[in-house]
């Protein structure tokens, strides 16, 4: 039944007709509620669980670091790069590790084989992540080119999404002005602005992390930021109203802004 | 557990500090607060941290409206923390229907809902009478709870659709989204005087220290 037909005897409305209505009701939000899901909620939902990856590899990777050293802190000293280190404890002993750091001897003791297990036993889920994490941002970069590709070609990939996420949707996203665009992610800035001007106003939010804008030098990096901002923005509106692909354009633009204020 | 003096369907336990309750039209939990057996009855507590409605009873509100048997317009319903309470207050005679536009809550009241049988969701702008008019008829009180900039304008334009004359409407301002820059005491003082134009302004409470920079109005429609 509609709930249409409803309205015309609601003055009447009796308890049976209002249980009715609400059945009616339910069933309309459900459909409404699976229709909302869109494919820039897919794509916040990877974005945001790519960071939070990322922080959990961190920590984990901190944690096994700390263990590994009591066993050969001398490699996990010489090997920064976190992804190296858990892959090279995992398929190298250590008188091939220290070998290659050019080591002799080492200050770490010498661990059974029972202890060392549950080292690389931790080393070897680590791996899985940072497999996950790779695989997790190819999907989404495959998201964000079918959902947003234009912001995905001005923005890249992770910023774009991000700037999603910081908006809430795509549509969000593409009604708001360029200078909201270029200052989101510095709310706590903004408002500190606002409510005491003797503070100044942020020139960027999570847009300090575009290549663009890191590579203009320091007293340029707003009017980068500023310039990012608008062409997000259209980029934006043409993926939300499904335009023609003008990235390219958009990129270009760019690019020559960012020569014009590096010189 | 006592009932409570001006509000009907409002408990209050006196136990080693005062804590709102209501009694529970389901057994079931919304939002992980606590249940009290009282012989038969069951209650749920009603935290006014979570909730601006129990904060402004908390305040000392001397009316709301809601009584076992109200009809209820609840806009902003969120995950149904109040909602549910405001639904155990009105009882099987009673009926709510909660409004809300963000998908991500909606799709946990509707939990909510589902077992409550005098609640009713509606997924839609509350900017927009006109779009949910046709599950809503005339209501004894219309309550908002939205951090929307034109906070006091939805409020008039849904009291003006639904309220019938002489029904309570509750609005909760949150002065931080109408404007951050000013003060809350301003802007509380500029709702008061929109409000005055149209509807008889009640009470009014502050909702310190619960919730920062909200204020609670009870107003009665002309």
């Amino acid at each position: 039944m509609n709930a249409n037909t409803f309205i015309n005897n609601f003055n009447s409305c009796s308890f049976m007709d209002l249980q009715k209505l609400r059945e009616q009701a339910i069933i309309d939000v459900r459909e409404k509620l699976k229709a909302a899901v869109t494919d820039d909620w897919l794509a916040i939902q990877a974005s945001t669980g790519l960071d939070e990856l990322d922080k959990a590899i961190n920590l984990l990777v901190k944690r096994l670091r700390e263990w590994y050293e009591l066993y050969n802190p001398e490699f996990s000293h010489a090997t920064e790069d976190h992804f190296r280190f858990v892959s090279l404890i995992l398929t190298r002993n250590k008188a091939d590790l220290l070998k290659e750091i050019k080591v002799k001897d080492t200050m770490g003791a010498d661990l059974p084989k029972d202890d060392l297990d549950a080292i690389f036993n931790l080393a070897k889920h680590i791996k899985s992540l940072f497999e996950l994490s790779k695989e997790q941002e190819l999907y989404l970069e495959s998201m964000m080119k079918k959902v947003a590709p234009n912001i995905a070609a001005t923005a890249g990939v992770l910023i774009g999404a991000k700037l999603m996420a910081l908006a809430g949707s795509l549509a969000r996203l593409s009604k708001f002005p360029a200078s909201t665009i270029q200052i989101l992610g510095a709310e706590n800035a903004l408002f500190r602005h606002l409510k005491n001007r003797s503070n100044n106003p942020p020139k960027f939010g999570i847009l300090h992390e575009h290549a663009l804008v890191s590579k203009v030098k320091y007293g340029n990096k707003g009017k980068m930021a500023r310039a990012l901002g608008d062409k997000i923005s259209i980029a934006a509106k043409v993926d939300y109203f499904k335009g023609k692909f003008v990235g390219n354009m958009l990129a270009e633009e760019l690019d020559k802004r960012c020569r014009e204020l590096s010189k | 557990m006592m009932p409570h003096q001006q509000l009907k369907g409002v408990f209050v336990d006196k136990g080693r500090r005062l804590q709102l309750a209501t009694k529970a039209l389901v057994p079931d939990p919304v939002y992980g607060e606590k249940f009290i057996r009282v012989g038969h009855d069951l209650y749920r507590i009603w935290d006014a941290k979570k909730s601006k409605l129990g904060a402004a009873i908390m305040k000392g509100i001397s009316q709301i409206g809601i009584k076992p048997g109200s009809k209820v317009l609840y806009l902003g319903c969120s995950t149904g923390t109040t909602a549910s309470h405001v639904s155990d207050i009105v009882g099987n005679d009673g009926f709510v229907y909660g409004l809300d536009f963000a998908p991500r809550v909606m799709r946990n009241f509707m939990f909510v809902v589902e077992k409550r049988k005098n609640m009713l969701p509606i997924f839609g702008d509350a900017k927009q009478p006109e779009s949910y008019k046709k599950y809503v008829g005339d209501v004894d009180v219309v309550f908002q709870d939205v951090a929307q900039r034109d906070q006091v304008g939805i409020f008039l334009k849904n009291v003006d659709f639904f309220l019938k004359p002489g029904g309570f409407g509750l609005l909760t301002v949150k002065a931080k989204s109408i404007d951050v820059s000013k003060y809350p005491e301003v802007i509380f003082k500029e709702v008061k005087q929109i409000l005055e134009k149209v509807v008889t302004i009640v009470d009014y409470r502050s909702l310190e220290p619960f919730e920062r920079d909200h204020a609670m109005f009870v107003v009665k429609k002309k």
